[in-house]
C-alpha cells in the first residue's frame, strides 16, 4: 500500500474510499467465487429432477425380487446367446468350451503352390446383446473410416466455403430416422440413386436394403459427422510450434506427425469413436426402418417390452444395456486421462486445397485422394439429404407444389402450424444451449483436474448419453408427466422449461466431452499464475483456459443445439399438445390422413427443418468464431 | 463486465427455469382434473357440472389432425347442435398411457378413447385386473343396435366398434400375380417379395400376424412364418416406412389395408394397387371407442358416440377415416364404396381367443424372427 500523504481528514477519507472500492472488489470476487459452486449445484439439481430421479424409478424394477428380471435376461439364450451357459449352468461352461474346442476342426493341405489352411468351428450364438455389440463395433468402424478424412480436409486445408461446410457436417445429427430411411431407401434401393449410377456405368446392381450393410452405413451417416467434428477441433488446437521444433530437429513430417500432432488427436478420436458406439449400441428405429425385426438390436427389444407394458424385462435390458455404455464410457476416461498432455497455442497453417502443383506427386496424390473422399461424401450425405428434398416435390418425374401447399394450409389455424413448430424449435434450441453450455463448462472444469476417484464421478456424470432414450422418456413419463404424490399432493413437472432442461441434459455431455480434453491439455502454469494474481477459480476458467478451448466449446455448443433440434420423444411426453417442434410436426404431418399414404408433407417439413437448422449451424458458427470471450 | 454479466445471468438461467413454469402442484384428491398444456404454477381445481366443460377425447394423431379427417367432421357437426364443445388430444403412446397413469393412480384426464382395438383392449384388462379403465358405456347407448356382429369385441359390453379397416397384402400386379393364398406366399416365386410389420409396435403387423395365427392355429403359426422368413419376408418397425419402400419398388408386396385403392384410383395407379384376399379372406381390424371409468360428464359422452353412431356420421366417418362403417345400416358414397374393397371373409379374433394369449404369441413370434 502507498503511504497516503496529506492532512489527516484526507487521509481518514482515503481510507474510507480504499475499503469501499475494497469491498466492491471482494463483492465482486466473492461473486466470482460463487460462479462455479452455484452452476455446479444447478447442474446437479436439474440432473436430478430431469434425469436420474426419473431413470431410478425405471431401474428398481430391474432389482425387485433378489434382481429376478436381471437374471432371467442373463440365463436366457436368445439375449445372450452362448454367454447364457455363464449364467444358467456355470458349472458346465468348461466342459461345454471343451466340447466346442473339439469340435473346431483345422485341415491343413498344399494346392501345389500355396499352403491351404482353413478352420471349421460350429458358429456360436450371439444372442441379442452379442449382436447388438457386433454391428455397434462394425458402425464404429465405418463412422471412424468416413469421419476421420473429412477432418483431415477440414483441418488441414483452406477452401471457399470451408467454415460453411464444417459447420453443417453437424446437419445429419438433427435429421429424424424417419427421413433417414426414407432418404436412404431412394438413395441405396433397388432403384436407388446409387443403382442407377451403376447401371448407367454398365455395372452390376447392388442389393443392399434389408441388410446389416446399409444399417451400418446409416449409422455412419450419423455418426461420422461426430467423429469430423470433434477430432477436426482438436487438430485446429495443435500447436503449430511443436510441429515446427520437432521439424527443426529433422524429424519427418510423418514422424512429426505421429510423434506430436497424433497423441493431441487421440483422445478427440477415442470420445468420438466411443460416442459412436454408444450410440450405435442403443440403435433403434434406423435398424428397423433398413434392415427389419430380423437385425434386432437391444433397444429394439426394449422398447417392444415397454409397449407391451412388461416393465421388468424391460427394466433388465435397461440395466444391462447402461452397464455396458456406462463401462465403456468409464474406460474411455480412464484412457483419456492418461492420454491428455501438451499445451495450446498458434494453429497449424492450412494449405490451399485448390492450389494443384502437378510437379509435386505427393500433393497430387492427396488431391486426388480427397476427390475420391469428396464423391463418397456426396454419395452418401448429400444423397439421401437430396431425395428428402425431392420427395418434398414429388420427384423428378411428376413435379408438384402439393407438399408445400399442404404447408401452407397447415399454417393457416390448423393444429400443428409450420411456423409455431420453428420457433419452438428454435426456443427450446437457444434454451438448451444457454443452460448446456455452462453446465458442460463446469463438468469439463471438474473433470479436467483427474484424480482418484474422478473418473467414477465423471462417468456418472456422462450418463445422459448412455441411457438409452426410451428409457429416459418412459421414466420421465412415470416420475415428472404423471406426477409424484408429496403431502398429499400430487406434483407433476411439464412444460416448455422442463422440455429445454430435458434437452440441455442430452446436450451437455457433448460439451464435456469436447471440452475436457483441449482443458486437460492447457498448460496448469497459466491457471495457477492466474489464480497466484489473484484471480477465483472461474475468473481464471473463463479469462485463461475457455479462450484457449474455444473450439472445442464451438463444437460442444453446436451439438447441443442439434440434439435439441432433434429431439423428440422427450419433447412429445413434456411439452404438451401445444409446443410442438419441427420434429413433432413433422411426425403428425406423417401420418395426416388428409394427405394419404404420402411422406409428402413430412418431406417438406423435413427440407424446412433442414434449412433452418442450417442456416443456425453457420450462425452459431459465424457468431461463435467471432465472439471469444 | 459484460462477459462476467452473461456467466452470473447463465448461472441464475439454471436455477430460473427450475422454478419457473414447469410446476403443477394438485390437490391430490382432484386427480382427473389435471390441466396438461398449462405452465402456470398454482393449484388448479376442478368443477363438476356437466355442461360447461368440454368433452375431452383422447385418439390418435391422424384421427383429428386436420381438415378433412374424421375427428374434425365430428366436433364440426357436434359442437353445431350441442353446448359442450369437443377437445381432442393425441398422447404419444396412445392407451398405454392410460394404463400406465391408471397403474401409478395419476388422474386420467380424459371422458372417450377412441381407436381402441382387440388387442388392445386385451392388453388393458390384463395390465389393470383389480381396476376398471373403461365402464359399460354400451348400457348407455341407443343407436348400437345396428352395429355389425362381427365387430362385437368385448363380452363386458363396454366398447362399442365406430369403424373397421381389413389388413391385407397390397401387390403390384404389373410385377407379380396375386399369391391367392396363405400358402402360395411360400412358393420361390413369391421369394423377396413381402414387406410386413413388427407386431410388436405396428397395428397391422400384429393384424396379419394374428391372420396367420387364426389360418395356421397357434401350434402352426411359427412353422409357417418360419418358412416365410425362408422366403425372405421382411419385417420393418411400421406400416410408413414399409409402404414407403413399396412405393419406391423396392418390394412388389406389403401388408396394408384393403382401402389401400381409394387413394390410387386413377387408371394408370390401379394396377400397382390390388389388394390381395389371401384364402378369400382379410383380417377385420375393428377401431372401437370406450368410456373412462370415473368421467365427470359420462351422458354427453354417451350421448356423443350415438351421434358417431348415426348413418350419416357413419358414412363420413368411414370415409374421412379411409375404412368401413361399423353398422349395418350406414351406406357409402358410390364412388368411394368401389375402392373400398371388402373381403369375401371377413375374420379376426375375439377378446376370449386373444386373452392370456396375444403377449406370447406376439413374444415368440418376434424372437423367432430376430433370431433368423
Amino acid at each position: 500500500m502507498d503511504r497516503v500523504l496529506g492532512p489527516a481528514g484526507r487521509e481518514q477519507l482515503t481510507r474510507v474510499t480504499d475499503w469501499l472500492s475494497g469491498a466492491a472488489g471482494r463483492l465482486a470476487d466473492d461473486a466470482d467465487r460463487l460462479v462455479l459452486p452455484v452452476v455446479g449445484t444447478g447442474t446437479l439439481l436439474v440432473l436430478a429432477v430431469v434425469f436420474y430421479y426419473p431413470v431410478w424409478t425405471v431401474f428398481v424394477e430391474a432389482f425387485g425380487d433378489a434382481a429376478a428380471p436381471i437374471r432371467d435376461v442373463l440365463e436366457s439364450e436368445f439375449y445372450v446367446g452362448a454367454a447364457h451357459g455363464l449364467f444358467a449352468h456355470p458349472t458346465q461352461v468348461p466342459g461345454d468350451v471343451l466340447a466346442w474346442l473339439a469340435s473346431v476342426r483345422v485341415h491343413a493341405g498344399w494346392t501345389g503352390r500355396l499352403p491351404e489352411v482353413w478352420v471349421n468351428y460350429p458358429t456360436v450364438r450371439k444372442g441379442l446383446f452379442g449382436f447388438t455389440a457386433w454391428q455397434a463395433f462394425l458402425s464404429t468402424l465405418a463412422s471412424v473410416a468416413l469421419g476421420l478424412p473429412g477432418a483431415y480436409v477440414l483441418a488441414r486445408f483452406e477452401f471457399p466455403g470451408r467454415r460453411t461446410l464444417k459447420a453443417l457436417t453437424i446437419l445429419p445429427f438433427v435429421l429424424p430416422s424417419i427421413m433417414v430411411v426414407a432418404g436412404f431407401v431412394a438413395t441405396f434401393g433397388t432403384n436407388g440413386t446409387l443403382n442407377g449410377v451403376l447401371t448407367a456405368l454398365g455395372l452390376e446392381k447392388v442389393e443392399l436394403l434389408y441388410t446389416l450393410k446399409i444399417v451400418v452405413l446409416a449409422h455412419a451417416f450419423y455418426n461420422a459427422p461426430l467423429v469430423t467434428r470433434m477430432v477436426t477441433s482438436a487438430w485446429e488446437n495443435v500447436d503449430a510450434s511443436a510441429v515446427e521444433t520437432a521439424r527443426s530437429l529433422g524429424a519427418s513430417p510423418l514422424r512429426a506427425f505421429k510423434d506430436v500432432v497424433a497423441p493431441q488427436l487421440l483422445p478427440a478420436l477415442a470420445a468420438s469413436a466411443v460416442l459412436t458406439f454408444v450410440f450405435t449400441f442403443m440403435t433403434f428405429p434406423i435398424v428397423l426402418g433398413l434392415g427389419g425385426l430380423q437385425l434386432a438390436t437391444v433397444e429394439v427389444w426394449l422398447y417392444a417390452r415397454v409397449q407391451q407394458l412388461d416393465y421388468e424385462t424391460a427394466a433388465a435390458l435397461a440395466t444391462l444395456e447402461t452397464v455396458v455404455s456406462l463401462g465403456l464410457t468409464y474406460v474411455y476416461l480412464r484412457y483419456e486421462a492418461r492420454r491428455a498432455g501438451g499445451g495450446a497455442g498458434k494453429p497449424l497453417p492450412r494449405d490451399r486445397l485448390f492450389d494443384l502443383d502437378l510437379t509435386d506427386l505427393r500433393s497430387a496424390l492427396v488431391r486426388a485422394g480427397i476427390g475420391v473422399y469428396g464423391v463418397v461424401v456426396v454419395l452418401v450425405f448429400l444423397a439421401p439429404l437430396v431425395s428428402m428434398v425431392l420427395v418434398s416435390v414429388g420427384g423428378l418425374e411428376n413435379p408438384t407444389l402439393e407438399w408445400w401447399r399442404f404447408l401452407v394450409e397447415r399454417q393457416a389455424g390448423s393444429r400443428t402450424q409450420p411456423s409455431v413448430a420453428v420457433r419452438n424449435s428454435l426456443l427450446f434450441g437457444v434454451g438448451a444451449l444457454a443452460l448446456a453450455l455452462p453446465m458442460g463448462v463446469v463438468i469439463a472444469a471438474f473433470s479436467a483436474r483427474g484424480g482418484r476417484g474422478r473418473k467414477v464421478a465423471d462417468a456418472v456424470l456422462m450418463a445422459p448419453i448412455a441411457v438409452s432414450g426410451i428409457v429416459v422418456g418412459f421414466g420421465m413419463l412415470q416420475s415428472l408427466v404423471f406426477g409424484v404424490e408429496l403431502f398429499g399432493y400430487r406434483v407433476s413437472v411439464v412444460g416448455a422449461a422442463v422440455v429445454v432442461a430435458a434437452h440441455a441434459i442430452a446436450g451437455y455431455p457433448f460439451v464435456v466431452r469436447n471440452v475436457t480434453p483441449m482443458l486437460a491439455a492447457v498448460d496448469d502454469r497459466l491457471v495457477e499464475s492466474a489464480r497466484a494474481l489473484g484471480a477465483s477459480r472461474a475468473r481464471a476458467l473463463y479469462d485463461v483456459e475457455l479462450p484457449l478451448v474455444w473450439p472445442g466449446v464451438l463444437a460442444g455448443a453446436a451439438f447441443a443445439f442439434a440434439l435439441s433440434i432433434g429431439e423428440f420423444d422427450a419433447t412429445v411426453l413434456l411439452a404438451g399438445e401445444n409446443a410442438y417442434t419441427m420434429p413433432v410436426a413433422l411426425k403428425r404431418f406423417l401420418v395426416d390422413r388428409a394427405a394419404g399414404p404420402s411422406v409428402g408433407p413430412a418431406a417438406a417439413m423435413g427440407t424446412v427443418l433442414l434449412v433452418v437448422t442450417a442456416a443456425s449451424f453457420v450462425v452459431i458458427d459465424r457468431v461463435g468464431g467471432r465472439y471469444r470471450p | 463486465m459484460r462477459r462476467r454479466e452473461y456467466l452470473k445471468t447463465a448461472g441464475v438461467g439454471v436455477a430460473g427455469l427450475l422454478t419457473a413454469g414447469c410446476l403443477q402442484v394438485e390437490d391430490g384428491e382432484q386427480t382427473s382434473t389435471t390441466a396438461e398444456t398449462t405452465t402456470t404454477e398454482g393449484t388448479t381445481t376442478g368443477t363438476t357440472s356437466e355442461s360447461t366443460e368440454p368433452l375431452k377425447i383422447a385418439t390418435y394423431d391422424s384421427f383429428f389432425g386436420d381438415e378433412g379427417t374424421a375427428g374434425r367432421w365430428l366436433k364440426d357437426q357436434w359442437e353445431a347442435d350441442h353446448d359442450t364443445e369437443i377437445e381432442y388430444t393425441a398422447p404419444s403412446n396412445g392407451i398405454n398411457e392410460f394404463i400406465q397413469r391408471k397403474q401409478q393412480d395419476a388422474g386420467i384426464d380424459a371422458d372417450l378413447f377412441v381407436g381402441l382395438n382387440t388387442p388392445d383392449l386385451v392388453r388393458v384388462d390384463e395390465s389393470l385386473p383389480d381396476t376398471d379403465l373403461f365402464d359399460g358405456l354400451r348400457g348407455d347407448l341407443d343407436n348400437d343396435d345396428d352395429v355389425k356382429e362381427s365387430l362385437e369385441v368385448d363380452p363386458e359390453n363396454r366398447v362399442v366398434a365406430y369403424d373397421t379397416g381389413y389388413i391385407t397384402p397390397v401387390y403390384d400386379s404389373t410385377e407379380i400375380e396375386d399369391p391367392g393364398t396363405f400358402d402360395a406366399l411360400l412358393e420361390p416365386e413369391y421369394a423377396g417379395t413381402l414387406l410386413a410389420q413388427n407386431a410388436q409396435s405396428s397395428d397391422p403387423g400384429l393384424a396379419f400376424l394374428l391372420w396367420t395365427i387364426h389360418e395356421k392355429g397357434p401350434d402352426g403359426y411359427l412353422d409357417y412364418w418360419e418358412e416365410l422368413l425362408a422366403n425372405d419376408v421382411r419385417v420393418l418397425d411400421d406400416w410408413q416406412p414399409a409402404y414407403n419402400a413399396f412405393l419406391e419398388g423396392e418390394r412388389p408386396m406389403v401388408v396394408s389395408y384393403s382401402t389401400d385403392q381409394v387413394y390410387y384410383n386413377s387408371e394408370e395407379e390401379l394396377p400397382h394397387h390390388q389388394v390381395s384376399f389371401l384364402n378369400d379372406q382379410g383380417y377385420a381390424n375393428p377401431e372401437t371407442v370406450g368410456r373412462f371409468a370415473g368421467t365427470d360428464q359420462p351422458e354427453t359422452a354417451a350421448d356423443f358416440v350415438d351421434f358417431v353412431l348415426t348413418d350419416e356420421a357413419q358414412a363420413n366417418v368411414a370415409v374421412n377415416n379411409v375404412q368401413i362403417p361399423a353398422t349395418t345400416t350406414a351406406s357409402l358414397p358410390e364412388g368411394y364404396a368401389e375402392y373400398a374393397k371388402e373381403p369375401p371373409e371377413p375374420v379376426t379374433f375375439t377378446y376370449e381367443e386373444l386373452a392370456g394369449n396375444l403377449d406370447e404369441w406376439t413374444e415368440s413370434w418376434a424372437q423367432l424372427v430376430a433370431s433368423n
